[in-house]
């Protein structure tokens, strides 16, 4: 007899997971917000980025000079990789001008009587201005101006020397006697998309997993249907849950698999550790996100109010876990919150094992935060129970 | 002729005065009309609100421990970005910090530093950086250059003096000097705001009509009230409607372009009467590609789903994190397809760098094509399934039609 009652429970659960199974399938929001948002967030970050670091800024000269020296230091100029000059401007507010239509990103100065004032010993100032509004090609261009202007002083300081009759001495410490050798570790050529992507795509997914945690959830209460799904499951929250989210779960762990695979192999971003760590890590990234998302939803148990602090947690994600701007530069009061997003200790693993190539002894502490955000929920199961008895939508 | 236009007149009148109705009624568009644009711009300043990246450890193998590669880590440690944070005895060790995310850098300097550089050999230090954030490479670059500059300078100017019988200036034969326009000071939080901002204003509208649209779609018993204007013309309820979004939005948006700035001093070159003319057709665009979106969007909730993170690709279309030229021209195409990224293109040009709108007319002209176009998609849609949609979806009754047209 107990048996039989056994046996009734698990095939009312295979049919409980069944039905919930196929009220995704119908409708078309879930195949977005499972699929092709994901995916699409993966190929847009990775392809936007696909043709490396931006080269041939454009940019302006303007020489007040007119002299072969100052012809000579353009020419130069204009040879460097990084820059293409556009225009060629009389003035300073012609080319401010230009800058201000958005035309050229930064302009070299070089002043009147410049070889005139350098033969007397006058030191003219060349000054080079960058649009600093545009961040990555200001800076690159900043990087191009300089190596430019500092050429040319050494060119006319060469000069100077070999006149004093020093010819044979080498002169190249004695320009720039201590030399920076820079070794960017695992990254050396400074790719942009290795390190936005990496954490960028690990954010998407999050926010689509805690959203999609979220809608599915609030939506049998918002039907109705979470009392009767509750008794079928014994008025038990946790075998509800189960039949839930145990498909989602799986389908998660396909997309983050398959995210993976895109970022490190496909793509072939660095991928310095062990594969079976960075893919536990993903299969606990996706059980830590619907940890969260449960955990928002349990306490609010309101559809739009759930994916409201979803939405806003997901977005907020990208700034406070610290992807661009370090967290040690951030208000204490603010880089706290870093620390409960999951897609924080996806990124720290991700730099630890993928990038760095570290032992896993350094990522320990982080998968055990993923098994607190899993665990988080249950300490509010309470209300989303109660919330599902009492079956109201608020719209 | 006359009676025609009073009564078009009077319909747009009664559904800019009802919509408002439908607006107050409902917390869900509140909250994307009025709480979300003045609540998230604040956060989203106040994370990055310090603005750069100071002070990040490092850690020092020196082999040399002479006077001269002691005054190099002195002053590293002097520059704004980088903190010494001590010395390992040797890479292992600096290695094993680096790991544990103690410090972000190490800096070798060679044995006979000192040795080399004293009989005008030239001598090299050696960076190594921690990839994981651009930004903290960026700072001990910047940090290293200048410190090895400085000090190869007085090194050149003390060798000229002292070591060879040059009579002649070679230390300066010119001043090379670097000015940076708009963000001035190159800080993090004015760079990627402004443009943030202008995002957000986009998301708020579409997030809004979207999720107004799939209120049209659901029954009153769910929503509590009804959600929708229906007079004759689609023409008139569409424009009295944006007119009224228009009206709610004056307030977010003020706050949005000119007391955010404000509040946070970031780069306020623009005149705010320009830049809110400017934006006129970046919110009419955004409007109409809420409405078109109502198409799509069968209940209210959906709009979380399909929308929020569009926030992302947005972001990146516009082009102010990875300038636009550089991607490929696919991508391009797209953002040019989106209000934000010309909004965004012209606000910080405008706001930055002191533009004014003749400066910015070619974003100017393209949004004011896309806001019509936006516009004649947007009518065909509410015109041709929308409005079928929400009439089979809702058989009025004469009480509820009387009330509507109270």
């Amino acid at each position: 007899m107990a048996g039989s009652k056994d046996n009734g429970r698990k095939s009312g659960l295979r049919a409980l997971i069944k039905e919930n199974c196929l009220r995704m399938l119908r409708r078309p929001i879930y195949w977005v917000g499972f699929l092709a948002l994901p995916l699409f967030m993966f190929f847009f970050l990775t392809s936007l980025m696909s043709s490396g670091l931006p080269t041939r800024i454009p940019a302006a000269i303007v020489d007040r000079d007119g002299t072969s020296l100052s012809r000579g230091i353009s020419q130069n100029l204009s040879g460097m990789q990084m820059v293409h000059i556009t225009e060629s401007c009389n003035s300073y507010t012609e080319a401010r001008h230009e800058m201000q239509s958005g035309r050229i990103y930064g302009f070299f100065l070089i002043p009147e009587n410049f070889q005139a004032d350098l033969m007397a010993g006058r030191s003219p100032v060349i000054t080079f201005y960058t649009n600093m509004t545009y961040y990555v090609p200001a800076s690159l261009l900043f990087k191009t101006f300089k190596t430019t202007a500092l050429y040319a002083k050494a060119g006319v300081a060469v000069e100077k020397i070999e006149g004093a009759g020093l010819a044979s001495y080498n002169l190249a410490p004695l320009l720039n006697p201590i030399g920076v050798q820079t070794r960017p570790i695992h990254n050396p050529e400074l790719n942009y998309a290795i390190y936005l992507c990496n954490s960028f795509i690990p954010g998407a997914l999050q926010l689509m997993i805690l959203l999609m945690t979220v809608f599915s959830l609030g939506q049998d209460i918002k039907y109705g249907r979470s009392r009767e799904l509750l008794e079928r499951c014994d008025g038990s929250v946790l075998v509800y849950l189960f039949t839930k989210l145990l498909p989602q779960t799986l389908l998660w762990w396909v997309v983050a698999v398959f995210m993976e695979s895109w970022l490190f192999r496909w793509n072939g971003y660095p991928m310095n550790g062990s594969w079976g760590w960075i893919t536990l890590s993903q299969l606990m990234f996706v059980l830590a996100s619907q940890g969260l998302g449960l955990f928002f939803f349990c306490v609010l148990p309101n559809l739009r109010l759930g994916l409201s602090i979803s939405a806003l947690i997901g977005i907020l994600s990208f700034s406070l876990a610290a992807f661009s701007f370090p967290e040690q530069s951030m208000y204490g009061a603010l880089s706290i919150f870093s620390w409960v997003l999951p897609v924080r200790y996806n990124f720290l693993i991700y730099s630890a094992q993928a990038l760095n190539g570290l032992d896993i002894y350094y990522a320990r502490v982080w998968y055990a935060a993923y098994c607190v955000f899993m665990l988080l929920p249950f300490t509010m199961l309470w209300r989303l129970k109660s919330a599902m008895k009492k079956q109201v939508y608020v719209p | 002729m006359k009676r025609k236009i009073s009564s078009l007149l009077g319909q747009l009148f009664r559904v800019y005065v009802r919509e408002f109705r439908v607006i107050f009624k409902d917390q869900g568009l509140l909250v994307f009309f009025i709480l979300l644009p003045i609540a998230y711009p604040i956060i989203y300043s106040l994370i990055y609100n310090p603005e750069l990246v100071r002070d990040v450890p490092l850690v020092i193998v020196d082999h040399d421990r002479t006077q001269l590669s002691r005054e190099f880590v002195r002053r590293m440690d002097a520059t704004q970005e980088v903190w010494v944070k001590g010395y390992a005895d040797d890479m292992p060790e600096a290695r094993r910090a680096l790991a544990g995310r103690d410090c972000f850098a190490i800096l070798e300097i060679p044995e006979n530093f000192q040795k080399d550089l004293g009989r005008l050999d030239g001598a090299d230090v050696v960076l190594y950086t921690d990839m994981t954030l651009m930004l903290r490479y960026k700072g001990f670059l910047m940090a290293a250059t200048n410190v090895s500059q400085e000090m190869g300078a007085e090194i050149q100017k003390r060798d000229l003096q002292t070591d060879l019988p040059v009579a002649v200036s070679v230390n300066d034969p010119m001043k090379v000097q670097n000015i940076s326009m708009g963000d001035i000071t190159g800080g993090f939080d004015s760079f990627v705001m402004p443009g943030v901002l202008i995002l957000i204003l986009q998301q708020c509208i579409v997030l809004a009509i979207g999720m107004a649209g799939g209120a049209k779609r659901e029954p009153s018993y769910i929503t509590g009230y009804i959600s929708f204007n229906e007079e004759p013309s689609v023409f008139m309820t569409m424009l009295g409607q944006m007119l009224s979004f228009m009206t709610i939005m004056i307030v977010p948006m003020l706050f949005l372009v000119h007391y955010v700035p404000m509040m946070f001093s970031f780069p306020m070159a623009g005149n705010t009467l320009q830049i809110l003319a400017f934006l006129l057709p970046m919110v009419i665009g955004s409007i109409c590609l809420g409405y078109c979106l109502q198409t799509i969007v069968l209940e209210r909730e959906s709009i979380f789903v399909i929308w929020v993170v569009t926030s992302l690709i947005f972001l990146f279309l516009s082009g102010l994190t990875w300038p636009r030229f550089a991607m490929p021209p696919f991508w391009q195409y797209v953002g040019d397809c989106v209000p934000a990224t010309w909004g965004v293109e012209g606000f910080i040009r405008m706001n930055a760098n002191g533009a004014d709108l003749q400066q910015v007319s070619v974003e100017y002209k393209a949004m004011w094509i896309q806001a019509g176009v936006y516009f004649v998609i947007a009518y065909l849609l509410q015109r041709f399934v929308m409005r079928p949609v929400v009439r089979a979806n809702y058989p009025l009754t004469p009480e509820q039609r009387a009330s509507i047209e109270e």
